[in-house]
């Protein structure tokens, strides 16, 4: 079997030149963040009109401690931090508590409380931005950590993926560990949650990414300076027609440094979370 | 019996009861709460007077609001059969055996974890004219033109729908590249001993077996295209001159510029009901290839 896939290979007359163009389209996908690197350890205030020049030196890595020391940037790094971390903690518990209920438990509405959870799935959070607004300002929760983070927990589509996670755990596990005298907690807590970590992992990386990245929401939200998170606060350094480029540059680095090491982790999980998430979302 | 049904549903509450809250107050009840604020004239302050349909319209006449919607659908048609084209391609290269197969992946895929503010930001200095990365480039290999990129309409929704692709399509790919890796290895055997050339296994074998994969993603695509808005606001502002101001764009300008949070409310519904309807067709088609 791995013989013939060898074979197959080679057997492609095109293969050299189809590497060779994924290799070139690899590194016009990745240039824009190599410049930005590279722009943002430039002195402040470079400029030129040379492309090359921006990969030479002279480097400096002032901008970065000029930016963390004298700017609320680090704050904006901590919030985005903050509220990515406590959404995604939340919205993991919220959602498989749901779906192991929906999954594990005998109740009556069962079948209609999974569909109102499917309607879900429907509704564009963006077209619903406006009375959100009203609704969260009702609740005084305007301008507010709580205010970022509780609108963005309640994950429909994660309650039915960790669900059909969940009923493919094996009923001889589930039963012995009823026999053996398990609450339904500790059988949600010890046995069926370790078994889910994939799942877990995938919907966590997710909510995660999704929330560090969340534009639209803080932009309306929140009005405070201090409570700005990255995607808001970036644009702060940068406007339209500046020709200095160096400081935004740098800003934009500090922004994107986290979610990449994040993304050198766990690539694996992030490949395999979308095609899961995909298909059966 | 009775108790013993009681008793049932009274462990489950726990366990439902911190979703159902959250998922009732910020998912289900906007959807009411935005009816009532579109039939009254509602500000940043409080709600005024009941005004019925008026909302509704005002909407149907106003130039602003056809204009931003026509943009957003071009967004849609200009966006769409390139991402599916590019994330196919993509996915085609990067599902190769070779020892760049990672590089190759996570390539194509980074963009898609950077915040929209960066890539917007990213766009704008490399476009800049005079110093920006590309003019300097195109003015290196010999060519003197000076865009101005974001001066004109048509090189504004250039710069947004290659901003876009570049940042999005790695999440496609991966799509496309689970349904490639989906299809099994004896159809590619089978056709070889009838001497398939490499053309006709994919015309043959490889685009049918993507239809399905590739369905989903066709309709995942319209469906967050319509929801367009921050890389237009960071990129062009929706200029020049209102060429490129999307749907939310001017929800929001409405809402929170010029104080009419029932108007923008209204008009939240028409954008609401398309995107209803898409994800019906979406949940009935994935069904469907289930």
């Amino acid at each position: 079997m791995k013989k013939s896939k060898y074979l197959k290979r080679n057997r492609d007359p095109y293969h050299g030149i189809k590497v060779t163009l994924g290799i070139i389209i690899a590194i016009l996908f990745v240039a824009p963040i190599i410049w930005m690197i590279f722009v943002s350890i430039k002195p402040d205030g470079f400029t030129t009109t040379q492309p090359l020049a921006w990969f030479l030196p002279p480097f400096t890595f002032s901008n970065y401690t000029n930016l963390l020391f004298d700017s609320l940037i680090l704050r904006w790094t901590l919030n985005s931090f903050v509220i990515a971390l406590i959404t995604t903690i939340l919205t993991l518990i919220i959602t498989s508590l749901a779906a192991f209920a929906l999954s594990q438990m005998q109740f009556r509405f069962k079948k209609t409380i999974f569909i109102f959870f499917l309607i879900g799935l429907m509704i564009p959070g963006e077209a619903t931005i406006i009375p959100l607004y009203e609704i969260v300002k009702s609740l005084n929760l305007l301008d507010s950590y709580p205010g970022l983070i509780l609108p963005m927990i309640a994950s429909p589509l994660g309650v039915i993926i960790l669900k059909s996670f969940f009923d493919g755990v094996p009923k001889e596990v589930i039963e012995s560990a009823i026999i053996d005298g398990c609450s339904k907690f500790k059988l949600y807590y010890k046995i069926v949650l370790p078994l889910a970590k994939p799942a877990l992992a995938a919907i966590g990386i997710f909510t995660f990414i999704g929330s560090w990245n969340n534009f639209l929401w803080p932009f309306l939200s929140v009005l405070s300076e201090s409570l700005y998170t990255l995607p808001i606060g970036i644009p702060l350094f940068n406007s339209a027609y500046t020709t200095a480029y160096v400081l935004p540059m740098a800003a934009n680095a500090i922004a994107s440094i986290p979610v990449i090491i994040i993304f050198l982790i766990f690539e694996k999980q992030i490949v395999q979370g979308i095609s899961f998430s995909g298909i059966k979302g | 019996m009775k108790k013993k049904l009681w008793a049932q549903d009274l462990k489950a509450i726990p366990f439902l009861l911190p979703f159902f809250i959250a998922y009732l107050v910020f998912t289900i009840f906007p959807i009411f709460k935005g009816l009532e604020m579109s039939l009254y004239d509602w500000t940043l302050i409080r709600k005024l007077e009941f005004v019925g349909l008026d909302n509704y319209q005002k909407m149907l006449g106003d130039p602003h609001f056809w204009k931003t919607l026509w943009n957003t659908t071009l967004f849609v048609i200009l966006t769409t059969p390139a991402m599916l084209i590019l994330s196919l391609v993509l996915a085609l290269l990067a599902n190769m055996k070779s020892k760049f197969t990672t590089f190759l992946r996570g390539s194509y895929f980074i963009p898609s974890i950077l915040s929209v503010s960066v890539i917007s930001f990213l766009a704008i200095f490399m476009l800049q004219p005079y110093n920006g990365l590309i003019n300097t480039v195109l003015h290196t290999i010999g060519i003197e033109a000076e865009p101005f990129w974001m001066a004109d309409k048509a090189l504004a929704w250039l710069t947004i729908v290659i901003v876009t692709l570049w940042w999005s399509v790695g999440f496609n790919m991966i799509l496309f590249l689970a349904g490639l890796q989906d299809i099994p290895e004896s159809l590619y055997e089978a056709s070889e001993i009838d001497g398939a050339t490499g053309w006709e296994k994919f015309r043959y074998i490889t685009l049918p077996q993507l239809r399905p994969i590739g369905k989903i993603i066709l309709l995942l695509q319209i469906l967050a295209s319509y929801k367009v808005f921050a890389q237009i606001l960071l990129i062009t502002g929706g200029g020049p001159g209102g060429g490129t101001r999307p749907i939310i764009q001017y929800i929001y300008e409405v809402g929170f510029r010029q104080n009419n949070l029932g108007y923008a409310a209204a008009m939240s519904y028409a954008l609401f009901f398309i995107l209803l309807i898409l994800s019906v067709i979406q949940l009935r088609n994935q069904k469907e290839e289930r």
